[in-house]
């Protein structure tokens, strides 16, 4: 085993430096500097030299100790099974802390201004994860367009609030609402379509609604966006610091100093509860036929309707669900925010929502929640690096991938055990 | 004829220019075991997919007499032949969910009755008692099917981890949640060894006997048909070329001429 394991790895270790050579060699090994007022190119090859020989030595040692040792290509590594194993277990414990400690988050010492809101751009994100595990994750439709019903719901609450001055609570379900239909609008011609043909419909449909909220310069003021969207008030009391005359706010009423963070806490607050209604409504349907159904029409559509489950039905609530919670972060958002336009729901916004889902594992509740933390946070902590944050980031995917192919948490637990009904 | 559950006449389908089922006619008793047998591409698999809605057939009819009720199956499309009509059907490849559980792919066939019982979904949200009981129900006739091929003890475990001979055995039983009034088994018996071809048997039996389902069975294990077929028809190009009983059917001299071939 010794001398064939040594040959291998000397011809892998080879390639990669060849991979290397050729990777580093131009981008590295020719540099062009301006020489009195010329542009000139100048050779770095001992740096490409010394690249190449660091990946190949590496990668030698990498085949030696780490790759061969276990062939089993695909199984989960022992941290990876030690780590599962212990989230299956205290569970319900880590579940309760991890809500406990989001309770007392705003109270914490450390928590300024910039922590909030990193701290509610993440809750964002995990609702909008949430939401759309549902769809993809249980009902396995992968949809690459939810920015769109995010974009529809804060298109719509900015409009209700703008327009017909309601306030935040008539107009969280009504956006909610809109995104839900236009869930089913988007599910009718895809009922047919699967995997891939889906991936690109969906896409394509998160495309048309933002350059359609690009071009409706009479509704959405186009690329100029929406401002000035009503904030969110306590209980009809508005957190302002001079408020108009004859209105209480919430310092007055309270007796408290006037503090900017009191609005930031109550949108944390506000956001936090959405996003564990969505957990708590997301558990609660997956016992549900409904969300049963779903489930086996990501597993076999075929023996879906030999049973008689009718699959257009199940995957419109599918999309439409996915999409109203969907809507009502969109909602979130632009209450948040107090502006909007086309630019914050791009591609990209998808694409993100589609990681932390995947990557958490398809259908777990907390991979979300942990994905989220690890791929949203390491593009907070590598905001100082610029550009390489989004390096950070697919290296993050990248190790996801590698260590857990199936998602931080693959393990699926069944939505009813024979055990309980004895 | 009101003593058939199963009336077709004349049935044809076609691909094209390919005439998959020619002009087919059988009918199936209510308490009877009725065997499709043919060489590999007779059309038999076709006949299924006419019968569960997954094609439209061509030409002709198909009837189901569902408690002195007769139901053209024609004006069902996919699932709503099993919803509606209650004929269910297994596949030649298995189609189970293999990341659900046993017990799951159970309740995922009872899925109509749940739905309603849920109030879709809404009364299901809030707790309803009602539902509950339902749900409670509806494990009950799971346990009870489990029971009777032996699964009970692994319900909570991933379908697609079961032996192969078991997870034939728990797709019958999950076409049997959906309380159907036809039984459509595509070759159950493929790849089962002789003393799992021998179980399977029994289960027939009992479905038969005891649930008073009618079964309609495509299958190659000449064994299974000889053993519990009471009628057998006899496909081959699509063309129905003997029918009668398994006694008859093994001394007919066109049978053995279809499988066998002709000496010169």
């Amino acid at each position: 085993m010794g001398k064939d394991l040594i040959q291998k790895s000397l011809k892998d270790s080879l390639f990669t430096g060849i991979i290397a050579l050729a990777l580093f060699g131009p981008i590295v090994g020719l540099r062009t500097v301006a020489k009195n007022e010329v542009l000139v190119v100048e050779p770095k090859w001992f740096v490409v030299l010394l690249i190449v020989i660091f990946c190949a030595v590496g990668r030698f040692f990498i085949n030696l100790y780490t790759f061969r040792k276990e062939q089993r290509r695909g199984e989960q590594s022992s941290f990876g099974k030690a780590v599962s194993n212990f989230l299956d277990e205290k569970g319900a414990q880590i579940a309760i802390a991890a809500i406990a400690f989001s309770i007392i988050f705003p109270f914490m010492p450390f928590a300024d201004r910039y922590w909030m809101d990193i701290a509610i751009m993440m809750m964002t994100y995990i609702m909008l994860g949430w939401g759309l595990n549902i769809v993809i994750g249980l009902a396995g439709l992968l949809d690459l367009g939810y920015v769109a019903f995010y974009a529809v719901g804060a298109y719509s609450y900015a409009l209700f609030a703008i327009h017909f001055g309601w306030s935040f609570w008539i107009c969280l379900p009504i956006a909610g609402l809109f995104a839900g239909m236009f869930g089913i609008l988007l599910g009718f011609p895809v009922l047919r379509l699967r995997g891939d043909y889906l991936a690109i419909v969906t896409l394509a449909f998160g495309e048309m609604i933002r350059i359609l909220l690009l071009n409706w310069y009479e509704l959405t003021k186009g690329p100029d966006g929406l401002t000035g969207i009503p904030r969110p008030s306590f209980f009809g009391l508005p957190f302002k610091r001079y408020p108009d005359e004859g209105v209480e706010t919430f310092h007055t009423f309270f007796g408290l100093e006037y503090d900017p963070m009191q609005r930031i806490i109550f949108l944390y607050y506000l956001i936090l509860i959405l996003a564990l209604i969505t957990n708590a409504f997301t558990i609660k349907i997956r016992r549900l036929p409904v969300g049963r159904a779903w489930e086996a029409l990501r597993e076999d559509e075929i023996a879906c309707k030999s049973l008689g489950v009718n699959p257009r039905n199940t995957k419109l609530t599918a999309f439409a669900v996915g999409a109203m919670f969907g809507g009502f972060a969109g909602s979130f958002f632009a209450t948040r925010q107090a502006f909007i336009s086309p630019e914050s729901f791009t591609f990209i916004e998808s694409a993100i929502i589609v990681a932390i889902v995947v990557l958490g594992g398809m259908g777990s509740q907390t991979g979300v929640v942990l994905s989220t933390i690890f791929l949203i946070g390491l593009i907070e902590v590598f905001r100082d690096f610029e550009s390489y944050r989004m390096v950070a980031f697919g290296g993050a995917m990248v190790l996801i991938m590698v260590f857990r192919p199936r998602g931080i948490l693959a393990k699926r637990k069944p939505t009813i055990m024979m055990g309980k009904h004895g | 004829m009101s003593n058939n559950l199963l009336d077709v006449q004349n049935l044809t389908m076609k691909f094209g220019g390919l005439i998959a089922i020619d002009d087919l006619s059988f009918s199936a008793k209510k308490d009877h075991i009725t065997s499709i047998i043919g060489p590999n591409g007779a059309g038999k698999t076709t006949v299924f997919n006419c019968l569960t809605g997954f094609y439209k057939a061509t030409a002709g009819s198909m009837y189901l007499n569902k408690d002195n009720n007769k139901m053209d199956l024609k004006k069902f499309s996919d699932f709503r032949v099993a919803q509606k009509a209650g004929v269910a059907r297994t596949f030649q490849n298995i189609r189970l969910f293999p990341q659900m559980s046993v017990l799951e792919n159970m309740m995922v066939a009872q899925h109509n009755k749940l739905m309603v019982a849920s109030g879709f979904s809404i009364l299901g949200l809030v707790n309803s008692k009602s539902y509950l009981q339902k749900e409670k129900e509806a494990v009950e006739i799971s346990k009870y099917w489990l029971d009777i091929i032996g699964l009970t003890n692994r319900a909570d475990d991933n379908a697609g981890d079961l032996p192969y001979g078991d997870q034939r055995k728990l797709e019958i039983v999950r076409a049997m949640c959906i309380e159907p009034h036809l039984l459509c088994l595509d070759e159950p018996a493929a790849g089962l060894n002789a003393k799992e071809s021998a179980e399977l048997n029994k289960l027939l039996k009992f479905i038969k006997n005891d649930k008073k389902t009618g079964i309609l069975l495509i299958e190659h294990d000449m064994s299974v048909v000889m053993g519990i077929s009471d009628h057998v028809v006899v496909l081959n190009y699509g063309k129905k070329i003997f029918e009668g009983t398994a006694k008859e059917t093994k001394n007919s001299p066109e049978v053995i001429e279809a499988y066998l071939g002709t000496e010169d």
